[in-house]
């Protein structure tokens, strides 16, 4: 088993540039240290039809009411205006964005428990994972942990609707494949979405799933925990 | 309790509409209907929380945005995002949840 880099074609192109909006490690960046509440006001807000904050904020009274620490109040703010800030982007271009927060979230989250200067599992992105005597995937993974000893792909989606066989089935025929060379590979699916959500979405789904993991937004802080 | 009860009942009725709505997106019947058939029991829980004191003014007013929010979609795509959402941030606004319980089968969910 290895891991290359995806090759770029034409939208490739167009999202790597949405990637490396600052906007994107901003959002990411406040997201990685958010609590719960937090994670779902950037959610809202990004979903959102409204972007006024003051709408947001009385929507949220327990992030921005009365007798909320001040700290907690202004890093609650710094997620709004980011989030605002996405939703701003325009219909076409916030679903892009989204994907592209979630994606890096996962990623800061990942580094967060390796640490950055490990050079035994680099964190990377947009990768492939190639298999002897197997045809390569048709898309990379959004985030994967290069790891020689316990090596991991993530799929990253904004919603539990994004949840669907061809990435569960993508997820588990990679596990597979390393299994049949003897190694061990994490798959797991991160979705910024309710857990509930998502598995209502996998009770439905007739894809092969049991070794596949959810990362709901409830459980996004275990990505920075040492694996078990 | 009064109170709590009308601004649930509210919320009711609009995240039924929002299914309503989302409800055009053909591929998607299934899931929109397990997630209301989820969901809105539990927003209807919500009611039933006892907090040992009446709700604030701006909790009120928390779930009456969030109707109007909700009640801005026009795009069914838009709906079904928001029928995930919606009871999640309603319940934070009253202090509950909504999570209840979640299906043991499938996926390792919290492997």
């Amino acid at each position: 088993m290895r891991f290359q880099d995806a090759a770029k074609d034409g939208r490739a192109v167009v999202y790597a540039g949405i990637q490396a909006d600052p906007l994107v490690a901003r959002a990411a960046t406040l997201l990685t240290r958010a609590t719960a509440a937090e994670r779902w006001l950037a959610r809202a807000a990004m979903n959102g039809e409204r972007t006024e904050a003051d709408v947001w904020r009385r929507i949220f009274p327990s992030l921005f009411g009365e007798g909320v620490a001040t700290e907690l109040r202004e890093r609650a703010e710094l997620i709004l205006e980011a989030s605002l800030e996405v939703a701003n982007r325009g219909e076409a271009a916030r679903s892009s964005y989204r994907g592209a927060v979630v994606e890096e979230l996962t990623a800061r989250l990942l580094t967060a428990r390796h640490g950055p200067a490990a050079s035994d599992a680099q964190v990377r992105r947009e990768r492939r994972v190639l298999f002897d005597g197997v045809p390569a995937e048709i898309h990379p993974y959004d985030v994967t942990v290069e790891s020689g000893a316990r090596p991991e792909v993530y799929d990253c989606k904004w919603g539990a609707r994004g949840i669907n066989a061809d990435v569960l089935n993508q997820l588990d025929d990679a596990r597979a494949h390393a299994a049949e060379e003897d190694l061990r590979l994490d798959v797991a699916v991160v979705v910024f979405d309710a857990r509930r959500s998502c598995q209502i979405r996998l009770d439905r789904s007739t894809a092969s799933r049991a070794g596949t993991r959810l990362v709901a937004l409830e459980d996004l802080d275990g990505l920075a925990e040492p694996r078990a | 309790m009064h109170e709590q009860t009308e601004v649930i009942e509210r919320a009711v009725e609009a995240y039924q509409a929002l299914a309503d709505l989302a409800e055009a997106i053909e591929d998607e019947w299934q899931y929109v209907n397990d997630l209301a058939d989820a969901y809105l029991p539990s927003i209807r829980a919500l009611a039933e929380v006892d907090s040992g004191r009446p709700l604030t003014a701006n909790q009120v007013a928390a779930v009456d945005e969030a109707i109007a929010e909700i009640g801005l979609i026009t795009d069914p795509h838009k709906a079904i995002d928001w029928l995930s959402t919606f009871p999640h941030v309603v319940a934070l606004a009253l202090g509950g949840d909504v999570d209840g319980a979640v299906s043991a089968g499938g996926a390792g969910a919290d492997r």
